[in-house]
C-alpha cells in the first residue's frame, strides 16, 4: 500500500455513504434512546425503555427461533451448494450453469413465493401428483409450517452459496486432489483434508450470504409460515408498523447489527486470512459469464420484501 | 482501444444523470391520492383527469399502518388520503389533516346519515368525508364445509381444523373474540382482553395461520376453507361462475367496522383540485361505479339506485358492526402485549 | 470417478428445484381460469399486459430509470472508492471498508425508515429523486466490493509502470486501471441494476407520488387478484433477460478480451 491520491479516489464514496447511510443510521441509534410517541415516531425525551423491553421472554423466544431457523437452513444450502459449485467448476460449460443458475432470480422474489404456495399447497401440484400415482389419498400438509419456511429459504438463498463456492472451487488447483490420492489418502479423506481447508474461504463468503439474509427474513415467513413462525424480521416490522414503537424497533434492529458483526469478525478471524472480498463471487477469472455470478450474489442479499 | 474502455464508464454516468433528469419535470394542474389499493377504478379516474383537465398521480398503500407510518416519518406530498376511522383520529391528533370546508363539498349530503350519525372519530365532518363502508367477515367454502352456525364459534370448530386462517392483524381477531364474548371491538379493560385472548388461544389450534395476505388466493384453491377477510379480496380471486360457492357472512354477534374517508393533508399543495375530486368521487353516478366495482354496498343513498352490480352484502347487514376507534397509546400497548402472547406463545 | 456422478446428480437435483416455480409461473400465465385449476390455454393475460395495464407500465418505467440511473452511479463512485481503498493509505481509510460492509449486515426496514426521516427532517420532497439517492446508497457498497475483488488481483507495479512512462494521474487511470479492472466493473454495474430492480423494502419507505417502482406495484397487485397478468409480465421478462444476456455475452467477452 502506498501514499497517494487515495483520499482523492475514495472521497466521493466517502462523501456519499456518510452523507446518505451514517447520517441516517445516526439517526435511528438516537431514536433507540428515545421515548415512544404517543401516535407513532418519537419524544424527545432520552430514556433506556426500549432496551429494558428487549429484555423479555418474547423477545429471546423469536431470536431463538430465528437463530434455528436461520442456521438449519444455511447449512442445508451450503451442503447442496458445495457439490453443485465442485460440479460446475469441473463442467466444460460453466457459462451455460451458470445462467441456469442464474435465472429463476430474473423473477420477482414475491411472485416465486407464490409460487412455491402453488406447488406445495394441500390443492397444490405436488399433492396432485401424489395423488395420481396412488401414494396418498388425503392431501398432505406441506405448508404453513417450519419446515416450509426453511424450504422457502433454501429456495431462496441457494444461488448466493453457490456461485461463490464455484469460484472458489474453481481456481483450486485439482492436481493436489490427485496428488492426495497417489499418497494413498481415500477419497473422501482428500476431500476433507485437501479441498475443503483450500476453498475455506469461498465457505465463509457462502455462509454469510445467505445466513445474514435468512437471518433478517421477513417475507418468507410471514407467507409460508403458519400460527408459530414468527421470525425477527417480522418483530422488527410489526414493532415499527402496528406497535407504532419506533425507539424499540430501532433498539432491536442496532443489537441484531451489533451481535452479527461481533459473530462475523470472530468468524473472519477463525476464517484466517478469508475476507469478504476475496474467495466472494466476483474473483473468478472473467470470461462472458464473469458478470453473473456477482449480479446474483448481490441480489438476493437484500430480501424484497 | 483503451479508451474506449473510459469513454463507456463516463457514457454510463452521463446516461444515469440523463434518464434522471428526463424523469423529473412535466408541469399541468396536478392532484395527488395516496388511496388504498384498487380502491377506484381507472377509468373514474380518467372520466375526472378528462372533465376537470387534471393530471391525477395514484399511489395506493394496503394498511392503514402502512400509509399512516410513511405520513408520520414525513413522507409529504399528497394532496388526499382514504384513512379508516381509528386512523382519521390519530391524524387529526397528529396535525396531519386539514380543517375542511364543507360548502365545497355539497355532494356530502348523499351520504347517509345513519353512517354520518355513527361516527365517533369525527363527529360533524370536520376533517372527513365518508366514502366506503364495510367490514371484514367470514367467507366459508359452502361446497367443502356444511352445518356451520353464522358466528365467531365457526372458528372454534374442530371438524373444520387446518382448513381456517383469521386475519394477521390484532383489531380485526382481537376485535372479533370481544365481540363474541359481548364486548365492545374497543374494550381496553384488561380483564376483557384476556378473556378474549383465551378465546383467541382457544380458536388457535383450528388456525393454519393468521394471513392477511394470501389468504383470499388460498381459499380461491380449495386450499382454505374458512377465512376471515374482506368481501372484495375473496370475490376478486375467484373467477365468476364458481362464486355462488362462497358464503359470505357477518357473524351474528357482530364485527369491527371500518368507515374509510376523504381527508386532505394539511401540506396539501393541490387544495381546489381536491375538493372538486372529492366531491366528484361522492357524486351520485361515480359513487354507484365506484360500488359497482368493488361489488360493495354505498352509504351514498342515491347511488344505490344506480347501481347495477348486486353487492357482496348489503348496506343493512352492517348494523350489527361497531366501528374500530384509536385505542390511545395504553390500549395499543396493552393489546400488542396480548397480541405477541398469541403470535408467539409467550 | 463416482464423485462426479454424486456432485452432477446434486446439480441436476438444483436446476430442478430452482426451475419449478418457474414452470408454474408459465403455467398460470397461459391458463384462462384466474384462481388455481386449469381453465383452458388463454393468452389472455398476454394480452391484457400489452393493451391494458398502462400502471405497471408505468411502474416498469419507473424501475427501468432508477435501476440504470443508480446502478450508473454507484458504478462510478463505487469504482474509485475501490480504487482508492486498494493501493493506498489514506485517512479514514478504515472508516470506508467498515462502512461499506454495514449494508449487508442491517435489516433493510431500518435503512429504508433511517432514509425517510432523514429526507423529511430535511424536508426534501419524496419521489423519484430520493428514491434515485437510496438505491445508490445500497447499491454502492456491493460495487465497491466487486470491484475491489478484482483489483485485488493486480500488483502496483503496473500503476508504477505506467508513472515511470510518464503518464499523468489521469491518463493512468483511464488508460490502465479503468480497462484492467473493466469485467469488475460490469459485473458490479450488473449486480446494482438487479439489486436495484429487485428492492422492495428500502423503496417503500423512501417513494413518493408518482414514484412507484415494479416491486410495488406487484406487492399491491398479487393481493388483489391480478396476478396472472403479473406471472404474464415475468415470464416476458426472464425471456427477455436470457435474449439480453445471451447478446451481451460477446460483449463482455470483448472486454474480458482487454
Amino acid at each position: 500500500m502506498k501514499q497517494g491520491p487515495g483520499g482523492l479516489y475514495a472521497a466521493p464514496s466517502i462523501l456519499w455513504l456518510s452523507v446518505f447511510f451514517v447520517a441516517p443510521l445516526l439517526i435511528i441509534v438516537a431514536y433507540s434512546f428515545l421515548t415512544q410517541g404517543q401516535r407513532g415516531g418519537v419524544e424527545w425525551k432520552p430514556t433506556l425503555d426500549a432496551y429494558k423491553a428487549i429484555a423479555n421472554p418474547t423477545f429471546l423466544t423469536v431470536t431463538v427461533n430465528t437463530i434455528v431457523v436461520a442456521l438449519g437452513a444455511t447449512l442445508v444450502t451450503i451442503l447442496i451448494a458445495l457439490p453443485c459449485g465442485y460440479h460446475m467448476a469441473r463442467s466444460k460449460r460453466q457459462n451455460l450453469l451458470l445462467l441456469l443458475v442464474i435465472i429463476p432470480f430474473w423473477t420477482n422474489f414475491l411472485i416465486r413465493i407464490y409460487a412455491w404456495i402453488a406447488i406445495l399447497g394441500n390443492e397444490g401440484f405436488l399433492n396432485d401428483l401424489l395423488r395420481f400415482l396412488g401414494l396418498t389419498d388425503e392431501p398432505l400438509r406441506f405448508l404453513y409450517n417450519r419446515w416450509a419456511v426453511g424450504l422457502v429459504l433454501v429456495y431462496t438463498y441457494l444461488p448466493y452459496a453457490i456461485l461463490p463456492l464455484f469460484s472458489t472451487i474453481d481456481k483450486f488447483d485439482f492436481s493436489l486432489l490427485e496428488a492426495a490420492r497417489d499418497l494413498g489418502a481415500t477419497k473422501l479423506k482428500a476431500i476433507t483434508r485437501v479441498l475443503l481447508p483450500n476453498i475455506r474461504g469461498g465457505v465463509f463468503t457462502a455462509f454469510l450470504f445467505t445466513f445474514i439474509p435468512i437471518f433478517g427474513a421477513y417475507a418468507v415467513p410471514l407467507l409460508v409460515g403458519g400460527t408459530e413462525s414468527y421470525m425477527l424480521g417480522n418483530l422488527i416490522a410489526d414493532e415499527l408498523t402496528k406497535s407504532r414503537n419506533w425507539p424499540l424497533a430501532a433498539a432491536i434492529s442496532l443489537v441484531i447489527t451489533l451481535v452479527t458483526t461481533v459473530g462475523v469478525m470472530l468468524l473472519l478471524r477463525a476464517g484466517g486470512t478469508a475476507t469478504l472480498g476475496s474467495g466472494g463471487a466476483g474473483t473468478k477469472e472473467p470470461e462472458e459469464g464473469a458478470a453473473l455470478p456477482a449480479q446474483s450474489v448481490a441480489s438476493a442479499e437484500g430480501e424484497p420484501a | 482501444m483503451v479508451s474506449k474502455s473510459a469513454r463507456a464508464a463516463l457514457a454510463l454516468v452521463v446516461l444515469g444523470v440523463l434518464v434522471l433528469a428526463s424523469a423529473c419535470g412535466g408541469s399541468g394542474q396536478k392532484l395527488y391520492l395516496y388511496n388504498w389499493t384498487y380502491y377506484i377504478p381507472d377509468d373514474v379516474i380518467e372520466d375526472f383527469e378528462r372533465s376537470h383537465g387534471v393530471d391525477v398521480i395514484v399511489d395506493s398503500y394496503s394498511s392503514n399502518e402502512e400509509m399512516y407510518n410513511k405520513l408520520v416519518a414525513g413522507g409529504s406530498g399528497y394532496d388526499i388520503v382514504v384513512p379508516s376511522g381509528d386512523y382519521v383520529s390519530i391524524m387529526i391528533a397528529e396535525g396531519l389533516l386539514k380543517e375542511l370546508d364543507l360548502s365545497r363539498v355539497p355532494n356530502l349530503a348523499n351520504v347517509d346519515p345513519s353512517a354520518i350519525a355513527r361516527i365517533g372519530f369525527d363527529p360533524d365532518n370536520r376533517y372527513s368525508v365518508p366514502f366506503m363502508m364495510g367490514a371484514a367477515g367470514v367467507s366459508v367454502n359452502s361446497s367443502k364445509a356444511e352445518g356451520y352456525a353464522h358466528s365467531w364459534s365457526i372458528f372454534g370448530d374442530e371438524r373444520l381444523r387446518g382448513r381456517m386462517t383469521m386475519l394477521d392483524d390484532m383489531r380485526e381477531v382481537l376485535g372479533a373474540a370481544l365481540k363474541f364474548l359481548g364486548y365492545s371491538v374497543n374494550d381496553v379493560d384488561p380483564a376483557h382482553l384476556e378473556q378474549a385472548r383465551q378465546v383467541v388461544e382457544s380458536w388457535k389450534p383450528n388456525l393454519v395461520k393468521f394471513d392477511a395476505e394470501a389468504f383470499a388466493k388460498s381459499f380461491a384453491s380449495g386450499e382454505f376453507w374458512v377465512v376471515q377477510g374482506y368481501a372484495e379480496n375473496v370475490f376478486l380471486e375467484y373467477d365468476e361462475e364458481r362464486r355462488g360457492e362462497i358464503d359470505f357472512f357477518f357473524p351474528q354477534e357482530g364485527m369491527p367496522m371500518y368507515l374509510d374517508s376523504f381527508c386532505i393533508l394539511s401540506g396539501a399543495q393541490n387544495v381546489d383540485t381536491a375538493y372538486q375530486f372529492i366531491d366528484y368521487m361522492l357524486s351520485p353516478e361515480i359513487a354507484a361505479r365506484v360500488s359497482d366495482y368493488l361489488m360493495l354496498p354505498s352509504p351514498n343513498v342515491p347511488a344505490r339506485e344506480l347501481m347495477t352490480v348486486t353487492p357482496n352484502y348489503s348496506f343493512d347487514d352492517l348494523a350489527a358492526g361497531e366501528f374500530k376507534e384509536d385505542l390511545g397509546l395504553e390500549g395499543l400497548k396493552l393489546y400488542n402485549k396480548v397480541w405477541r402472547q398469541i403470535r408467539v406463545g409467550n | 470417478m463416482k464423485r462426479s456422478i454424486f456432485s452432477k446428480a446434486v446439480f441436476a437435483g438444483t436446476i430442478v428445484f430452482l426451475f419449478l416455480p418457474l414452470a408454474v409461473l408459465v403455467f398460470y400465465s397461459f391458463n384462462e381460469s384466474k384462481s388455481g385449476s386449469w381453465g383452458g390455454f388463454s393468452l389472455r393475460w398476454y394480452l391484457k399486459l400489452f393493451t391494458d395495464s398502462p400502471d405497471l407500465w408505468r411502474a416498469f418505467g419507473n424501475s427501468a430509470i432508477i435501476a440504470l440511473g443508480s446502478a450508473a452511479v454507484a458504478t462510478a463512485i463505487g469504482t474509485l472508492g475501490a480504487i482508492g481503498v486498494n493501493w493506498y493509505r489514506f485517512r479514514l481509510r478504515s472508516y470506508l471498508r467498515t462502512v461499506t460492509f454495514l449494508p449487508m449486515i442491517l435489516p433493510e426496514i431500518i435503512i429504508g425508515v433511517s432514509l425517510l426521516v432523514f429526507f423529511s427532517g430535511l424536508g426534501i420532497r419524496l419521489g423519484l429523486f430520493t428514491v434515485f439517492v437510496a438505491h445508490v446508497s445500497f447499491n454502492l457498497p456491493f460495487v465497491f466490493l466487486l470491484v475491489l475483488a478484482r483489483l485485488e488481483e493486480f500488483d502496483f507495479s503496473i500503476i508504477e509502470a505506467a508513472r515511470d512512462l510518464g503518464a499523468t494521474e489521469a491518463q493512468t487511470l483511464a488508460r490502465v486501471i479503468l480497462p484492467m479492472i473493466m469485467p469488475g466493473i460490469v459485473s458490479g454495474f450488473l449486480t446494482a441494476v438487479t439489486l436495484s430492480l429487485e428492492d422492495f423494502v428500502i423503496t417503500f419507505f423512501v417513494t413518493g407520488p408518482g414514484a412507484t417502482t415494479l416491486p410495488l406495484y406487484v406487492y399491491s397487485a398479487i393481493r388483489f387478484g391480478i396476478s396472472p397478468v403479473i406471472n404474464a409480465l415475468s415470464v416476458v421478462m426472464i425471456l427477455g433477460t436470457v435474449a439480453l444476456t445471451w447478446s451481451m455475452r460477446n460483449f463482455l467477452k470483448y472486454i474480458a478480451a482487454k
